[in-house]
């Protein structure tokens, strides 16, 4: 009841007319970078930080969340249209759902997505907002040794699980806790590599590292390789789905949906894993030889349906360590960190205490957001699809004039700028190299907390490091650490021998 | 080697010589990994190692990354000269960089760092847009993209942009962005 009542007190804060329209105008944004190319919801949020320093924080919150998720809805127009998917979320999708749009199925590909990506965001809502005040609940009885075991699993899994690469999984990371080592350091209030330049004493901006990488360095990448791409358009039709397609996608919807909640919910990062989980899963389900043959040739609903619903459960799930533990799990809940950090709050199991009213005004602008993103999605679609025809060499050089807000109207300060150029020449190198970003931006963003705790679990134990290994929950962490660095190399090591034998 | 010798190898010699030519960057980046480690390490010297009652300091942090690049480095050196990257995509789009472009796209992003403060963000970020514009446009071809034109084409959409997001950050969310006047309109 105490929940309820509390969600209740959000929605009289959300639905103020100024909540609504920042609601509005985030859904709208968010569906319009994720169907751009070039730009994510990572790096709008980073290029629209400055505002904090005017807004309200509900009204930016609420606003940046609308672009979060938004991207998600948005980035599925472009992977079944181009084939070229807006963000990594929607890789999957673009695997049949482009195969669905070439044989003429574009709109009901596109319908199956929006109305999926509702489902899933709409019941990931609900697990929030259930799960989240248990969740810091149980957070608070969390120490410093736990905590920055937490954000160790979460390196662990950002850097040397998810990419393909180990080795270039952790020299991300470890870049990224290289540019969060900059500035003073919190506890002592040192310096540290700060090279005698004043504006390093404030540290590097999450938004330079976010817009630099990003925005950037995909302008100059497109400049150095991708100049010559042609780009193919495949024919909208009329968004609409027949019983058929109903009776096909609403489990699928509800399979996505049960895979990819969880994955938010943990310090795993990335919805990679739970959208391949729920591409794999709808293949193998499709008993009917027809249905099963459209995979992978003339396109199958459910191979749209499921991993779309499993990237926005993942995405709305992912609040939850957010909000409760302040741990971030990708790119975007990263930045999102970074803004309620421009106001001086820090996410964690206080939050819910000390600042409920900013959180459960969040969580109910979930609700309202889904259903905007539903009506700006399915009949508007054609609209977005406008949004493609923008020349490449017109839109790139325009996301430049927004990087130099994000950049500069952080601190006012051109060196920013400067920094900025060399962040973009990094991130072009890395893409090019094919080092993830993720860990570094989330090594930066951690990097100092992780430190802090660290520091500060270590004097609790008097300077002994079995401080580690004293309580229950801290040795499950360990045993979860072990288990996610040593499992998958075992698989791969006993995998190819199981099949030779 | 002529078009000819190309289309005379096979899938696995292009594959072999491909992986020849990777050696250099790939060591390249190596080497930039484990100076950039070796010189962390050179800074962390500087850093107070007071670690006060929990026995960890200031410091603690700075070489544990510094260590860890320098192996990183040395990993990436070791993995580059004997064999090539493992797990490796592909990267996307050409094989050759288009340097041209690359060099018109830095100088609008360079020149708008040194500028912006002298002539306002609506004059500079213009200047921006029009410098990456005509990279972009060379770099996909574009046959009119010197013309006259197309210049004054790409100023006038420049400022179309630049303007009413000067305008949208100074006037209604208060952000301050520097302007050739102190009208706050330009």
């Amino acid at each position: 009841m105490d929940i309820f009542n509390a969600l209740m007190m959000g929605f009289a804060a959300a639905i103020t007319p100024a909540n609504l329209l920042w609601c509005l105008v985030g859904c709208a944004l968010g569906t319009a970078v994720g169907v751009l190319p070039g730009i994510g919801p990572a790096v709008a949020v980073a290029m629209l930080l400055p505002i904090t320093a005017k807004v309200d924080v509900t009204a930016s919150m609420i606003f940046f969340s609308g672009i979060y998720y938004g991207a998600m809805y948005g980035g599925s127009t472009t992977s079944i249209l181009l084939n070229t998917p807006g963000e990594t979320a929607s890789m999957v999708t673009a695997m049949e759902g482009n195969k669905m749009a070439k044989s003429g199925r574009a709109g009901a590909a596109l319908a199956t997505a929006a109305i999926g990506s509702f489902v899933a965001g709409t019941i990931a809502t609900v697990i929030v907002t259930l799960f989240a005040p248990f969740v810091a609940e149980f957070a608070v009885k969390l120490g410093p040794p736990e905590y920055f075991l937490l954000m160790l699993l979460a390196f662990t899994t950002v850097s040397a699980v998810l990419g393909k690469s180990t080795l270039r999984g952790m020299t991300a990371l470890f870049i990224g806790l290289a540019a969060g080592c900059v500035g003073l350091d919190q506890i002592s209030g040192q310096g540290r590599y700060t090279g005698g330049i004043p504006e390093f004493l404030d540290g590097i901006e999450i938004v330079l590292v976010a817009v630099g990488l990003f925005a950037v360095a995909e302008v100059l990448y497109a400049v150095l390789y991708e100049g010559r791409v042609v780009e193919e358009q495949n024919r909208l039709s009329r968004v609409h789905m027949t019983a058929r397609d109903w009776k096909r996608s609403i489990p699928a919807w509800l399979r996505g949906t049960a895979i990819g909640t969880p994955f938010g919910c943990i310090p795993a990062g990335g919805t990679e894993i739970p959208t391949f989980l729920s591409y794999a899963m709808e293949k193998k389900l499709a008993k009917d030889p027809k249905d099963r043959a459209e995979f992978g040739s003339t396109g199958a609903i459910e191979g749209v349906a499921g991993p779309e619903a499993a990237n926005n459960a993942t995405v709305t799930a992912a609040l939850i360590p957010l909000l409760t533990l302040g741990i971030p799990t990708s790119n975007t809940t990263a930045i999102l960190l970074g803004a309620f950090q421009n106001y001086g709050i820090q996410p964690g199991p206080q939050l819910f205490t000390t600042s409920a009213a900013l959180v459960w005004a969040l969580i109910a602008s979930l609700y309202i957001g889904n259903v905007m993103l539903l009506v700006l999605n399915l009949p508007m679609v054609g609209f977005w699809v406008k949004l493609l025809k923008i020349p490449k060499p017109q839109l790139y050089a325009g996301i430049l004039i927004f990087a130099t807000v994000g950049a500069y109207g952080m601190r006012q300060s051109a060196f920013d700028l400067f920094l900025l150029y060399g962040i973009g020449v990094l991130g072009v190198l890395m893409r090019r190299f094919d080092f993830p970003t993720a860990p570094v931006v989330v090594g930066m963003i951690l990097g100092p907390l992780a430190e802090a705790q660290l520091r500060n679990a270590m004097s609790i134990g008097e300077g002994s490091a079995v401080v580690f290994f004293q309580r229950p929950m801290s040795i499950t962490l360990i045993v979860i650490i072990a288990s996610v660095l040593v499992l998958p190399r075992l698989a791969r090591y006993w995998g190819p021998r199981k099949v030779e034998a | 080697m002529t078009t000819s010798d190309a289309l005379a190898d096979g899938p696995s010699d292009q594959a072999a010589r491909a992986a020849a030519e990777a050696v250099l960057p790939q060591t390249l980046v190596g080497a930039g990994v484990l100076l950039t480690g070796l010189a962390l390490a050179f800074g962390a010297i500087s850093i107070s190692s007071v670690a006060g009652y929990g026995g960890v300091g200031p410091n603690f942090l700075p070489w544990l990354v510094s260590i860890m690049l320098t192996v990183c480095g040395g990993w990436i050196i070791w993995e580059a000269r004997s064999g090539g990257f493992r797990e490796l995509d592909a990267p996307t789009g050409a094989v050759r960089a288009y340097w041209p472009g690359f060099v018109w796209v830095s100088a609008g992003l360079l020149l708008n760092a040194a500028l912006l403060t002298t002539i306002g963000f609506i004059l500079s970020c213009t200047l921006c847009y029009l410098l990456a514009v005509q990279g972009l446009r060379r770099a996909s071809g574009q046959p009119s993209s010197g013309a006259a034109r197309t210049w004054v084409m790409d100023i006038v959409t420049g400022l179309l942009i630049s303007a009413p997001v000067f305008w949208m950050f100074t006037q209604f969310l208060a952000i301050n962005l520097p302007g050739l006047t102190s009208t706050g309109w330009f």
